[in-house]
């Protein structure tokens, strides 16, 4: 029962931790699916940029698969004070769109997030304001290169501040509505990337072959799985990882439930003598005993199970939260390794997973009476009356 | 044809080890239907491995035993329960009831097995229990009987299924003499209703005194065979 309990929940825990630092990456602000030029990745350069945004936009309003869009123009800039100057990512948005794309609006820690009225308006990174030291309200100036190569500088008001837990964005990034960027960047229907939501992530890779199939030649879609790479495969080792630690946990699952009924049914060696003398055969003692453990194993697989699948729901909907661990305050620990510093870990509840886990304890548990059965049965009954 | 036939039967336990102990040394014996015998001998004579390997409970070393026109030492161990289930019944000098199940299941255990109705098990578990004067005490686990009373369940277990041969194995060792007088009347009793045959093994002069034929076995070989 508790071997099930906690075979489930650590599954669970394991599937929902990994989902979450997935999904937590890809939101925070990368985005599930990007559009950008083709020769973008391989050449950032204001040679390669969505030059007809419009006609992009356009070409996705027929796509079911897509929930949402958003146009990004990122580029870099020296934000700079009376006191200070720091270099960072400066990047044109669309407010509204944004927020239904990414997690910046929700990144909200102080002042005012953006609108699509906004000039002048700077919606900065909490780390990035405190190197500059300002804050909402303060005025800093920028000075950086517009899309046609010329000299761009103007006065911005932080309107926000902003902190995703990603410590290296907070640290570097600032955001401008998008119609004013274009106005001193002179970007007009020019960006960087659209970024798009999926209306179910199950399917993003079937949405992303259709957005393809209706981009002009010069543009390229490509989805998280791609863009994030690297995290995907330090998932998956990660995985591995897990895997092996459940094989080891099975192996002692395994041993512990033999003991068990190793102990089990050799207590009952004499009883089970009788029964022999007294005419059942030893295939009759085996069917009795795996009948016996399926009864005690199902029984217990069920509670087991039922009480982690609970946890499991439970936890998915009320997060665990790992504030601190004694002394060691969370957050700021994972901001020292430059991790995303997510400090809630919900897990992952998955009926059809819990019941194939609880299918493969219920078999373990079968399983390992078979061994001590059959060591029984080669007694002849008067060997196994007369067993101490 | 004889009902039971033993030719040639050796045991040796533990063979080829420093342990090794030669209980039977090549017993020949036949027994008739219906027969009321009681083999005796002193401790280590062989009497109980005899009664095992006559139930098929052992195996011998050498030799064959019959019963009934079967080779039982030829069978294997499905075939043997299956056997015993339907032609053998044991009373044990310890009883060995089943603790967890009541009196009545112990009884009626076998006759589920050969897959006797709920109906008929009721009615047969009732006449036997009425037989042996334990119909007070079927809803009792065996652990909540006196000795007595457990070992007529145990006769009670080995006649409810109707064998042809019932095998007890010193029945009286754990009763006091009464008790003792009690279970071999009503032994003879069912070899007479019930036409069953039944050996004993005992070193009582009781039950000895009882048995119409008595056999005596010394070092592993029938020393002596008398009909009353």
């Amino acid at each position: 029962m508790f071997s099930t309990a906690l075979f489930v929940f650590v599954s669970a825990i394991s599937d929902g931790s990994h989902k979450q630092i997935i999904r937590s990456s890809v939101e925070i602000y990368p985005g599930y699916m990007e559009i950008t030029n083709a020769a973008f990745e391989d050449d950032p350069s204001f040679e390669n940029l969505i030059f007809d945004v419009q006609k992009a936009k356009e070409s996705l309003q027929g796509i079911d698969g897509v929930q949402a869009s958003s146009v990004r123009f990122e580029t870099y800039a020296l934000y700079a004070t009376s006191e200070k100057s720091v270099g960072g990512m400066f990047c044109g948005i669309e407010p509204e769109n944004e927020a239904k794309i990414s997690r910046l609006k929700a990144s909200l820690v102080a002042g005012e997030y953006l609108n699509s009225d906004d000039t002048n308006a700077l919606y900065l990174g909490e780390e990035l304001a405190k190197r500059l030291h300002v804050k909402v309200g303060d005025t800093l100036s920028f000075i950086s290169t517009a899309a046609d190569y010329s000299f761009a500088a103007d006065n911005l008001i932080i309107k926000g501040l902003f902190k995703t837990k990603l410590y290296e964005f907070d640290n570097s990034s600032a955001f401008v509505n998008k119609a004013y960027f274009d106005t001193v960047m002179k970007s007009q229907n020019i960006a960087t990337h659209i970024i798009l939501s999926p209306k179910d992530i199950e399917q993003i890779d079937a949405t992303t072959l259709l957005v393809q199939q209706v981009l002009s030649k010069e543009l390229e879609v490509k989805n998280y799985k791609e863009t994030m790479e690297d995290l995907i495969l330090a998932m998956e080792v990660d995985s591995v990882f897990g895997y092996i630690t459940l094989g080891i946990f099975f192996i002692v699952i395994f041993f512990v439930i033999a003991i068990f009924a190793f102990l089990s049914v050799y207590a009952r060696i004499r009883q089970i003598g009788i029964l022999r003398a007294i005419g059942t055969t030893p295939r009759g003692v085996m069917s009795m005993i795996l009948v016996e453990a399926m009864i005690l194993g199902t029984i217990s697989v069920g509670i087991g199970g039922a009480v982690s699948a609970y946890g499991a729901y439970y936890f998915e909907k009320n997060p665990i939260e790992l504030s601190s661990m004694g002394d060691l305050d969370m957050e700021e620990y994972m901001t020292q390794y430059n991790m995303v510093a997510e400090i809630t870990f919900p897990t992952d509840f998955n009926p059809s997973n819990i019941l194939i886990q609880m299918f493969i304890m219920l078999l373990l548990n079968i399983v390992t009476v078979i061994y001590p059965i059959i060591m029984m049965n080669r007694f002849t009954p008067t060997e196994a009356i007369r067993y101490v | 044809m004889n009902f039971l036939n033993i030719n040639g039967v050796k045991k040796i336990f533990n063979e080829g080890k420093e342990s090794e102990s030669i209980a039977l040394k090549g017993v020949d014996l036949t027994i008739e239907k219906e027969e009321f015998i009681v083999i005796s001998g002193p401790s280590g004579s062989g009497k109980s491995t005899l009664l095992n390997i006559i139930g098929g409970l052992d195996s011998a070393n050498e030799g064959s035993v019959t019963l009934d026109g079967v080779e039982i030492t030829a069978l294997n161990e499905n075939a043997l329960a299956l056997f015993r289930r339907e032609n053998i019944g044991f009373v044990f000098q310890a009883y060995n009831l089943i603790p967890v199940l009541t009196v009545k299941e112990n009884i009626e255990y076998v006759m589920r097995l050969m897959g006797y109705s709920q109906q008929e098990c009721d009615a047969r578990v009732m006449e036997v229990a009425k037989e042996l004067d334990i119909d007070a005490y079927l809803d009792k686990l065996p652990d909540h009987l006196s000795g007595g009373q457990q070992q007529r369940v145990a006769v009670a277990r080995a006649v409810a299924s109707k064998p042809k041969l019932i095998l007890a194995d010193e029945p009286t060792a754990n009763l006091d003499s009464k008790n003792g007088e009690k279970l071999m009347a009503l032994m003879q009793k069912l070899n007479k209703d019930e036409k069953v045959t039944i050996i004993f093994s005992s070193h009582d002069p009781m039950v000895i005194a009882k048995a119409r034929r008595s056999i005596v076995l010394k070092d592993g070989l029938i020393f002596e065979d008398k009909v009353r």
